[in-house]
Order: C-alpha cells, then structure tokens, then sequence
C-alpha cells in the first residue's frame, strides 16, 4: 500500500501522562496496577490500572472550569490528543482539514451510572447532559470541541479492538484520497458498568494480570487514551514534518465465533494478522516484535497463542503484553499499545511481559529481556473485541 | 479520490426493514401507519419465522430485529457471506444496558448476572451477525449518534473504491426505553407536541459492486463534515457532484430529517434556502419516527422510490412546492444537532 507516516503520538495511561513518562516505566519495568483509588466501586480486591488523576487533577491540567458532566473518558482523550496535536503540529485551522475518528464503547456510562438512580425525576438541564453523554458521539464531540474544528467527526466502537479499527478507518481515508491527514485513536475510563460486566463472566484476576503465563486467572481492566496523527508522504513533505514511524498494514477480519469467548483455533485472529501482512508485504519473518492483545483470561492467552502460532510457525518473534503494565484499557487499548510500539521502535527496546512466570501448555513464551536481539524494524500489535471483532496492525520504523 | 483510483460504482442491492411501519415490507409506499402517539416501539414481525425459539428467547429485541432484516437482504441477494457486515447504533443496545444498570441500582454491586452486559455493547449486531452468518470479513461498528448509519456507508464505500471489498451488508438499529424516551423528552430531542413521534430502527441492506437489473439504485456518493457554514456543505455537495460526473440540475429532490421539531427543523431550512431553493423535497420521519439512526430508513425509503420510480404524495415536504414524477437522483441530508451533516446521493439505475 501507499506511505501513511505517524507523525504524532499521544497517550495517558496507569504507567504514565504522555510519552516520556510511559517510556520511563516500561523501561523500569513498573507496572500501573494498582488497589483502587478512583473509581467507587465495591470491589476494592479488584487491581485496576487507573489513571493516576482525578477528573478535577485533568481539568486542571487542560485549563478548563469544573463541569460534573465532563466525562473521564473525554479528559483523558483531551490530554493523550493534546500530546499528539502538538507533536504533529497542528491546531487551530489546521484541524479543518483533518477527520477526526476516536473510539469509545463505554463512553461517559461513568457519568450516567452516577445519576442514573435520580434520572427519572431530574429537571431538564440534567436530562440534557445526560444524554450528552451516554452517547458515544459525546465523548468524540467533547474531545475534538477542546480543539477547534475538524473536518469531520467519526466514533468506532467494537469494544476491545474499537482504537484500531477506528485507525484502520483513518487509513482507508487517507488511501481514498478523503485528507492527506487524519487523527485516529481512543479513549476509556473505568466505570462500575462494565467492571461489574467483566466481574459476572469471571475473568477479572484478583491479582494483578498474569498474560501468557500458566497460572493467569484473568485481566485487570485499566483505563487511558491514545492517539495518533496518520499522514500521507505528500503532506509530510510538504509539512516538513518529521516522521515517528511507518504505518505499513492493518487487518480486520471477524472471529464469528462466540459473543465473548475467543475461537480455540484463533481464526479471526490469525486472519488478521494475515491480511495486515499481505498488505505491509511482509514475511512473518519481517517482524521483530509482536504485542499480543494478551489479556490474562486463560480462553484470550491460549487461542491468541494457537493464532500467532498458525502465522509464524516455530520461528516466533518476541512477543509481550503490555496490559501487564496498564490493565486492559478496552476500546483504547488498540491506539494506546500502538504508541508503546513506536517507542520500542524509536528506542530500540522491547516491552517485556511483567508478572510472567511460569510457561502454559503449548503456549509462547513472552519477552522478558528488553535487548532486541535484531534491530526492530517491524512490530505487529493485536487487538480483539467482543464478538470476535479481530484487528492487528504493523508500524515500522521510519528511514529517512 | 485519488487521481489514479479508478472510481468503482456502488449500488443498492436490496434493504428491508423493522421500523413503526408494517416491518419486512413496502407496504409503507401504499398505506402508511400514521401515528399520534409521542413514543412508538416498532412492529416485530413473528421472530420464531426465523429463528429457533431458543434464540427468539435469549437475543433482544435490537438484535432480533437487525437479524431477521440481515437474513432476508441475504436470502434475496443469495449472499451467504458479505466481504463486509458495518453496523451503526447510537445508543445500541440500550435496553440491556438500562437493565444491568437497574439490576446495580437494586443488588447493589453484587449478584449481578452477566446476560444483560453480554449484549450490552454496541457491536453486538455486527458480531452476532457475524457469528450467525459465520461470515470472517471486515466486521465493525459506527457508535456517532445520528451519522452511525451514514458512517457504515462510507466506510463500505471507501472499501469498494479501494478494491478491498465488493458486497457489505451494512445497516442501522437503534430501539427505544421508556426512560431514555423521557430524558430526551425533557431534553428537547423527542416528544413535542406537534413533532413527529420517537420510533425504532432496524434497516439492513447489501452493498454490491456488481451491476444487475434487481439492484434497488446505485449509491454515487457519500459524504459527511462539520456544519460550520452553509458554504462548508456546498463545498463537499459540489466536489460529490463533480466526482459522480453530475450537477445539482440531475437531483430529482433532497430527502431530509426534519420531524417537526423547530431545534432540528432550523438547520434544515438554512441549508435548504442557501443551498436547495425552489427543489421537490421530501421527508420521512413522519412515517418512521425520529431515532439516531432513523437516516438508514430515510436511505431505504428513498432507494426503493427510485427502484418503483415513484414518490408518493405523502412523501412530499409540505413546505415544498416542487414536484418529481419521475425521481433520477434523490439526494439525503442528515445532520447532528446542526454541528454535523452528511450528503448522500443515490442514483436510479
């Protein structure tokens, strides 16, 4: 395919605000989950990763008055995609020539469960900030609004691979010709919503997460935000911008197998990971580091390992996950891991695979010495959703 | 588009419906239900002609209803297995979400059952559609208010133009709560006196980009931005235009969503006194309600008017006085909140 070019990257996660913070703590190998301090939730044996602010500490930050009905999810957008704007140089009128897609599943769910007990008798005004954000449109719309005006606004949402496919959206944009640049990426908080949903399919760890190892129990759910600028070689030049990476191949393809259980064999996952291959024309061979979706739950870890195994036979590049360092950050995970990717590639280091310690039957062994044994070149990251909505994709380093 | 993409036609191979009117049927163009009620849930057609009565009792009604219009739109096309399945929802499924929310209400954060959370995601249809149809293709989910649905078609669009797909099954549901009605009532948004009443949507149709004399009309154009001026719309209307090699001068009428409410009916009548003077225009929120992804009906009724070659008389605006007898092009405009449009433009065969 044509040259798209990442020449911006913001994230905000448990292990960090911004790039160089999150660099610093998986270099040091610490993890973000932690007991719980945000949200008011029962369930304080349950490790989360948070975001290590509050909802008033990112007003704060982003210079904006106190507003209850500003939903987490939107703050800590706001924050990742500030990082992103100013690295990529854009603002202002810029923006109006820049679709903006985001993803989100929960959206602001952490403001409607807060009121949602009073809501049949509120007055007009708080019905009126309800619905503006229990829609996921809200979230987008409160996030691009801090900014100014994009060219257009768009919202995925496929739970757990919701950033990528949001990215993938993006892509196809800029290969159609629609923009020489888009922003694409997600944000999610916690909410007492889904951390009870996750809670009654049992597949919360009560220990902070364990991916790929033999005695994982399931995931920590974390929370954050990431996005990138993707740019075509035209605008690059023209811009005089400077490239972080290469996106090279993205894939799509559905698990069609169960509403929350992953197929034995990985189908959907192997099938994307193939097609994002196919379109970077790249071997198996090509890829020096893969971070796998690698949630923690026993059917995610062994079906991902099968799949991974199908395209890369016995010669398996490193691989890790990263949601040993922040929880799994559901529809923002795609974006965010993306941006842990470009800094193992501008930093020439791998992720390792915290908390591992024991190898599961039949499954891979992750990373856990962060010196590449080869340069890194091209690294490949998964994300998977409910439903079996399966998406991988490839960055690759940026030669000049 | 690209200067060296050559340009792949897109057309409607069939849609059908649940919706307020008479579901899985054009009934609608002959003897349309008129309602006087503020809130109106749609008209399920017996599931269990479909579907095992295991399944009628575990799916929703969002997801029974997005089901049985995706299998018909296979059965009629013959396709078992889209390259494609885009889904767009505003809300999703937002009788499961309210009540695993009134379940956390009541039990507090204990003894919560996982069933409600299970479908509570808003790409449940598009999964289950998958999962259902065992079909491994592309496969995702618009969540952006009133534009979810006209996202599924640009999404497709761009796809076919790309050569990465050549069919999609793309559709629109959203459903419709007591309580959710009544927030959106007291918000403004659904309700008034006056208004055409709240409805529920499920609309399913194929994307082909095969020709065929059965195809209900081609989709020559999708676009959608920011409303920051009139001029903003006619920009992206004009390079439509040029890019499906037509001028305003092919477009029968323009299709839009006003329902009666004056918060919504402005933005409408600015763009069309600055862009659409003196053009047939015609609406259909009058006949399907209004709900986020209601635009997926307003595609569908104006596909299969030009499909028939008619418009029928209570399909006009009454604020317009143009007429079409013989529809060639009919071009929708939808809008959110007046902050963002979409233009689409579909095209007799």
């Amino acid at each position: 395919m044509e040259s798209i070019y990442v020449t911006g990257a913001g994230v905000v996660s448990a292990i960090g605000v911004g790039k160089s913070e999150t660099l610093a703590s998986l270099r040091k190998e610490e993890s973000g989950i932690r007991q719980m301090k945000y949200l008011p939730s029962i369930h304080r044996d349950l490790p989360v990763g948070e975001v290590q602010l509050s909802n008033e500490e990112m007003m704060q930050m982003l210079g904006v008055s106190h507003n209850p009905f500003l939903t987490r999810t939107a703050l800590m957008g706001r924050l990742a995609l500030r990082e992103a704007l100013e690295q990529a140089g854009l603002a202002g009128d810029k923006l109006n020539e820049v679709p903006f897609i985001s993803a989100t599943t929960v959206g602001g769910m952490d403001r409607r469960e807060l009121f949602y007990a009073k809501e049949k008798e509120c007055d007009s005004i708080h019905a009126h900030a309800l619905i503006s954000t229990h829609n996921c449109a809200d979230c987008t719309e409160m996030i691009a609004d801090y900014f100014g005006r994009f060219a257009s606004l768009s919202t995925v949402s496929t739970a757990c691979s919701s950033a990528t496919n949001a990215l993938i959206t993006g892509a196809n944009m800029l290969r159609c010709g629609m923009a020489e640049m888009v922003v694409v990426g997600g944000a999610e908080c916690l909410t007492m919503f889904h951390l009870n949903g996750f809670n009654t399919l049992m597949i919360l760890d009560h220990q902070p997460c364990r991916p790929f190892d033999r005695d994982r129990a399931g995931l920590n759910l974390g929370e954050g935000a990431g996005y990138l600028v993707l740019e075509i070689a035209a605008s690059v030049k023209k811009r005089g911008v400077q490239p972080l990476c290469q996106l090279s191949g993205y894939g799509n393809a559905c698990d069609a197998f169960h509403q929350t259980a992953s197929s034995p064999e990985g189908e959907g996952a192997f099938l994307a990971m193939q097609e994002a291959l196919s379109l970077a024309g790249l071997q198996p061979s090509d890829i020096q580091y893969i971070n796998a979706h690698g949630t923690g739950t026993p059917n995610n870890d062994e079906s991902e390992s099968f799949a991974i195994r199908r395209v890369f036979g016995d010669h398996l590049p490193p691989i890790s996950s990263t949601k040993s360092f922040t929880g799994h950050t559901t529809s923002a995970s795609g974006s965010i891991e993306a941006v842990f990717c470009i800094l193992a590639i501008q930093n020439q280091f791998l992720p390792v695979n915290v908390n591992w310690h024991t190898p599961m039957e039949s499954g891979i062994i992750p990373v856990m010495d962060p010196h590449p044994q080869t340069e890194i070149k091209h690294v490949l990251s998964n994300a998977f959703g409910f439903g079996g909505n399966d998406s991988s994709l490839i960055l690759s380093k940026y030669d000049a | 588009m690209m200067h060296d993409m050559k340009r792949q036609q897109v057309f409607i191979q069939a849609a059908e419906q649940i919706s307020i009117q008479q579901p899985l049927s054009e009934q609608w163009m002959e003897e349309p239900i008129r309602y006087q009620d503020l809130l109106v849930k749609a008209i399920n057609p017996p599931f269990r002609d479909y579907m095992s009565p295991g399944e009628v009792r575990r799916m929703g009604n969002l997801m029974k209803r997005a089901l049985v219009t995706a299998l018909k739109v296979l059965e009629e096309t013959g396709i078992e297995h889209p390259d494609a399945i885009i889904t767009g929802t505003s809300i999703g499924s937002l009788d499961y979400t309210e009540k695993f929310l009134d379940a956390m209400v009541e039990n507090g954060e204990e003894a919560l059952s996982p069933t409600y959370f299970m479908q509570s995601t808003h790409n449940t249809v598009g999964a289950t559609l998958g999962i259902y149809t065992k079909t491994h293709g592309y496969n995702t989910t618009y969540s952006h208010g009133d534009l979810s649905f006209d996202l599924t078609l640009l999404d497709a669009w761009m796809q076919m133009q790309l050569g990465k797909i050549r069919t999609a099954l793309v559709g629109g549901q959203d459903e419709m709560s007591e309580l959710y009605f009544s927030l959106l009532q007291k918000a403004g948004y659904v309700g008034l006196e006056g208004m055409d009443p709240c409805g529920e949507v499920a609309m399913s149709m194929m994307l082909n980009c095969a020709e065929s004399p059965e195809n209900l009309c081609e989709l020559a154009g999708i676009s959608v931005g920011l409303l920051s001026s009139a001029d903003q719309l006619k920009d992206n209307l004009t390079k439509m235009l040029d890019e499906a090699g037509m001028t305003m001068d092919d477009i029968s009428a323009v299709m839009t969503g006003v329902s009666g409410n004056p918060a919504n009916d402005q933005t409408y009548r600015k763009i069309i006194d600055a862009v659409f003077q003196h053009m047939p225009l015609l609406h259909y929120k009058h006949l399907f309600g209004e709900n986020y992804t209601v635009s997926a009906l307003g595609v569908y009724a104006a596909a299969h008017c030009l499909k028939k070659g008619v418009v029928p008389s209570f399909l006009y605006d009454g604020q317009s006085q143009a007429r079409c007898d013989q529809p060639k092009a009919i071009l929708l405009l939808n809008h959110m909140k007046g902050k963002e449009f979409s233009l689409i433009l579909l095209k007799k065969i």
